[in-house]
C-alpha cells in the first residue's frame, strides 16, 4: 500500500504543475474561445525568467529563513510580471486583429507563436536542458512508508492556492464581473460600457502571470528545464482543462490533478507502465467526453471564464 | 554520440529559426578539401576522409581527422613505394552544424567518381554510415571506419541490405566495439568486475529508440546469463520528463542497479537526476555511450557523480601502444588527442599498408581499388596504437575493447576495460 500512496504523492505534484498550466489555457478559452497554443511555451519562459532572476539575484543553491521568502517572492513576482507582459503583447500583436475573423485564423496564429516561442528560448538559452538552481531547501517527512518531500508539498499547495485566488478574483471583483459578462456575451458587454478590449488584455495578463508562478514551481520541482519543455507540459495541460470542462476553473485544477494521478498510477500497475501511462491517460479522457461532453464540471458550472 | 542526437522536432523547429530570423547560419563549406597542391596525376594516390568537422559535432571530428591526416603524414614522411605520395582528400559530413547522412552519401559519391581515391575513413556516425556503406558496396571502394557502433552496419539481415550491389562483398570495416559487445561488456563491468561488489538485481530503462532498445535488450539477455536477475524492463514515452512514477515503482522492487539504455537527450540525464528525488540516490546507475558527452554531466546535476558509463574504444591513455601516438599527436596539433584520434590514425594506418602492400605487388604501378580491398579485407595481426587490429569475416575487429567509466566530481574517470574476445 506504500507504493500506492507514494504513487498518489507522485501523481498529485506532477498534476499540480498541469493544474497551473491549465489555468491560463482555460482562463483565455473561456473568454474568447481561442485554445492559445502558446501558453505552454509562456510557461517554458517562465521557467527561464525565473532562472534569470535568481542568476542577477546571486542565487544559486539553497536559501534559508526570511532571505528564502524574499528570494521566492521577488523570483515567483518577477516571472509573473514578465509573463504577463509577454500574454498580453501576444494578445495585442496576435490574436486582437483576428478577434472576428474565422475561428481557424486565430488558432494557426496561436501554433506560430509557440513556435516563436520556442526559438527564441532556444537562441537564448540554448537547446539542451539547463540546470535550475535548488532554491528552497527539500527535506522529506515520512507518512509511514511514504516519503512526502517539500518541494511535492509545494506544487500542490501552489497550485491549490493560486486555483483559490483566482477563484475569488473572478468570482469578487469587478474587473471579475466583466471578464464573466465578456465572456457571455461580448457584444452586451461592451454596451454596458466594459471595455472589452482591456478586459481581454488583464486576461491574458493573469492568465500568462499564472504560467510564469508555475513556471517557478517547475523549475523548483524539477531543477532543470529547456526550451521544449512547454510542448508536452502545455499539451497535458490543455487536456486537463478539457478533461475538467475548459472555461471551468475549478475543472481545470481537477482535470490537473486527475491527469497526474491518472499517469502515476498507471505507470505503476499497467505492465510496461511508462510506455503506456499517455495511452491510458488519453482513453480515460476519450470515455470522460462521450459520456460527459463538456468535461466533468463543465456542466454544472455553465458560467464561464 | 554516433547516432543522430538530435530529436527529427528540433531540427524542423531550427529551420523555421532560421526562417524566422530572415537568415540562416553560413552555409558550411563542405567541399572544401585540401588537395589543392596536389602534385600531378598518377603520383598522387588520395585517400577520402569524410567526418563531421564543423558545428556540434565538430568538438569530436576534428580530433578523429587530425588522426587520420598524421597518419597520411607519417606515411609521406617515411617515404611511399613507387614514388607515390598520399594525399588526404577530407570532406565534411555535417550541414547546419549536425552531421548529414546525405552530405555524408554526397561525399561519397564524390571519393568514388575520383579515380585517384584508392580507399576512405569514415564517418562518425552510424545514420551517415548506413548512408554510405552501399555506395562504396557498389564501387568495391574499401571504407574503413573509427567510430561507427550500431551492430546492423556489419552483422546479420542489416547488413546483407546494405550490401544491395554485391552482397558477398565486405568493403566496410571498423575497429571500435559494437553496441551488441557494449550491452555484454555493461553486463560484465556490473556482475563481475570494474565495481567494488557484484550487482544482483537490476532494473532496466531504456528510450524506445533503436539504439537504447538494441543496448538494453542485450543487457538484460548478458546480466541474466551471468547469474544476476532483471526486476524489469521499462521504457521511456518520447517527451515525457517526469520519471518519479517509474522510478518509485523501480525503487519498491529494491534494485541493487538501474541499467539505462539510451541516450542524454532522449531522458538519460534526467533519469538519473531524479533517481534522487525519487529515493535510488544510492543505488547504482550504469549506461552505454550515450550517456558518454558532457551533457548527461549538466542535466544530472550533483547526481551525475557516481554514475557509470561504458564506452566503445580503448582509453588510449592506459594503452602502453598508443603512448608514442598521443606524444606525436600533442606535438603536431598542439593539443591532446581526441577519445577516437588514435582509432582514425590506426584506419589510416590498415588503409595505407594495403595500398603500399598493393604497389609492391602491382611492381610499383597504380594499384586497383580491388586490389586495395582485398588487402584491407585480409588485414591480421596489424600492429598499431590501439594493439593488433585484425577484421573477422564482417569487416569487424576481433579484438574489441570497451571501456568503463565513472564520474567523480563532475569528470569521467576510467575505471577498467574489457576486451571482448572473438
Amino acid at each position: 500500500m506504500d507504493v500506492f500512496f507514494q504513487q498518489l504523492i507522485n501523481g498529485l505534484s506532477l498534476g499540480g504543475i498541469y493544474a497551473l498550466i491549465a489555468l491560463g489555457y482555460t482562463m483565455v478559452y473561456g473568454i474568447i474561445e481561442l485554445i492559445n497554443f502558446a501558453h505552454g511555451d509562456v510557461y517554458t519562459l517562465g521557467t527561464f525568467f525565473s532562472l534569470a532572476i535568481l542568476t542577477a539575484l546571486g542565487v544559486s543553491g539553497e536559501v534559508h529563513g526570511i532571505a528564502l521568502v524574499g528570494v521566492a517572492l521577488v523570483t515567483i513576482l518577477g516571472s509573473m510580471l514578465l509573463c504577463g507582459i509577454v500574454g498580453v503583447l501576444i494578445e495585442r500583436l496576435a490574436y486582437r486583429r483576428l478577434r472576428n475573423a474565422p475561428r481557424l485564423a486565430p488558432l494557426i496564429t496561436a501554433i506560430g507563436v509557440s513556435f516563436i516561442l520556442e526559438n527564441v528560448m532556444q537562441l537564448w538559452r540554448g537547446p539542451s536542458p539547463v540546470p535550475f538552481p535548488q532554491v528552497i531547501p527539500n527535506p522529506s517527512f515520512a507518512l509511514g512508508g511514504v516519503e512526502i518531500s517539500a518541494k511535492q508539498v509545494l506544487a500542490i499547495g501552489f497550485a491549490i492556492v493560486m486555483m483559490v485566488a483566482l477563484q475569488l478574483f473572478v468570482t469578487r471583483t469587478k474587473t471579475g464581473k466583466a471578464m464573466r459578462a465578456t465572456a457571455q456575451d461580448r457584444d452586451a458587454a461592451q454596451l454596458m460600457g466594459i471595455n472589452v478590449n482591456t478586459t481581454i488584455a488583464v486576461t491574458f495578463l493573469i492568465g500568462s502571470a499564472l504560467a510564469g508562478a508555475a513556471g517557478f514551481a517547475s523549475g523548483v520541482y524539477y531543477g532543470t528545464t529547456w526550451f521544449f519543455n512547454g510542448f508536452e507540459a502545455g499539451l497535458k495541460a490543455f487536456t486537463a482543462a478539457v478533461l475538467g470542462g475548459i472555461g471551468n476553473i475549478p475543472g481545470a485544477m481537477l482535470g490537473g490533478f486527475l491527469i497526474g494521478l491518472i499517469e502515476a498510477i498507471a505507470t505503476q500497475y499497467v505492465p510496461q507502465g511508462a510506455q503506456w501511462s499517455n495511452v491510458v491517460v488519453f482513453s480515460v479522457l476519450v470515455l470522460v467526453l462521450i459520456f460527459r461532453p463538456s468535461g466533468l464540471l463543465g456542466e454544472s458550472l455553465p458560467e464561464k471564464v | 554520440m554516433r547516432r543522430s542526437p538530435v530529436l527529427a522536432r528540433l531540427g524542423v523547429v531550427s529551420l523555421i529559426a532560421a526562417l524566422a530570423a530572415g537568415c540562416s547560419s553560413s552555409p558550411t563549406t563542405s567541399q572544401a578539401s585540401s588537395d589543392a597542391s596536389a602534385s600531378a596525376a598518377g603520383t598522387t594516390i588520395k585517400i577520402g576522409i569524410d567526418l563531421p568537422v564543423s558545428g556540434a559535432d565538430a568538438s569530436i571530428g576534428i580530433p578523429t581527422r587530425n588522426g587520420a591526416v598524421q597518419a597520411i603524414e607519417d606515411a609521406n614522411a617515411k617515404g611511399v613505394p613507387g614514388g607515390f605520395k598520399f594525399v588526404a582528400y577530407d570532406l565534411d559530413d555535417a550541414v547546419q552544424g549536425a552531421h548529414d547522412p546525405a552530405q555524408g552519401a554526397q561525399n561519397v559519391k564524390t571519393f568514388v567518381s575520383d579515380p585517384a581515391v584508392l580507399a576512405m575513413l569514415g564517418p562518425f556516425n552510424s545514420n551517415v554510415a548506413k548512408a554510405e556503406i552501399p555506395i562504396t558496396n557498389d564501387a568495391g571502394l574499401a571504407q574503413i571506419s573509427p567510430a561507427n557502433t550500431a551492430t546492423g552496419l556489419t552483422k546479420g539481415d542489416d547488413a546483407k541490405k546494405l550490401r544491395a550491389s554485391h552482397p558477398d562483398t565486405i568493403a566496410f570495416f571498423r575497429v571500435n566495439a559494437t553496441d551488441d559487445r557494449q550491452g555484454a561488456a555493461a553486463a560484465e563491468f556490473a556482475r563481475k568486475r570494474g565495481f567494488k561488489r557484484a550487482f544482483k538485481r537490476a532494473f532496466i530503462i531504456d528510450d524506445n529508440e533503436t539504439y537504447g532498445t538494441d543496448l538494453s535488450g542485450v543487457f538484460e539477455t548478458e546480466f541474466r546469463a551471468r547469474g544476476g536477475t532483471v526486476l524489469g524492463h521499462e521504457h521511456l514515452s518520447r517527451g515525457q520528463n517526469d520519471y518519479k512514477a517509474l522510478l518509485t515503482k523501480a525503487r519498491a522492487l529494491s534494485p541493487d542497479i538501474i541499467f539505462y539504455g539510451g541516450t542524454t537527450s532522449t531522458g538519460g540525464g534526467l533519469l538519473r537526476k531524479q533517481m534522487g528525488d525519487a529515493g535510488l540516490a544510492k543505488t547504482a546507475f550504469i549506461g552505454g555511450d550515450g550517456i558518454s558527452d558532457q551533457e548527461f554531466i549538466t542535466a544530472a546535476g550533483d547526481m551525475a557523480n557516481g554514475g557509470y558509463f561504458t564506452v566503445a574504444a580503448a582509453d588510449t591513455t592506459k594503452l602502453g601502444t598508443a603512448r608514442a601516438f598521443l606524444a606525436a599527436y600533442k606535438k603536431r596539433w598542439h593539443a591532446d588527442a581526441g577519445p577516437y584520434s588514435a582509432n582514425a590514425y590506426t584506419v589510416a594506418q590498415i588503409a595505407i599498408a594495403a595500398i603500399e602492400k598493393a604497389i609492391v605487388a602491382d611492381g610499383n604501378k597504380m594499384p586497383t581499388r580491388a586490389e586495395v580491398l582485398k588487402n584491407v579485407a585480409a588485414t591480421k595481426n596489424f600492429p598499431s596504437p590501439i594493439g593488433s587490429v585484425t577484421f573477422d569475416a564482417n569487416g569487424d575487429t576481433t579484438r574489441p575493447i570497451l571501456s568503463l567509466y565513472e564520474i567523480e566530481h563532475g569528470k569521467p574517470v576510467f575505471v577498467d576495460q574489457y576486451v571482448a574476445h572473438t
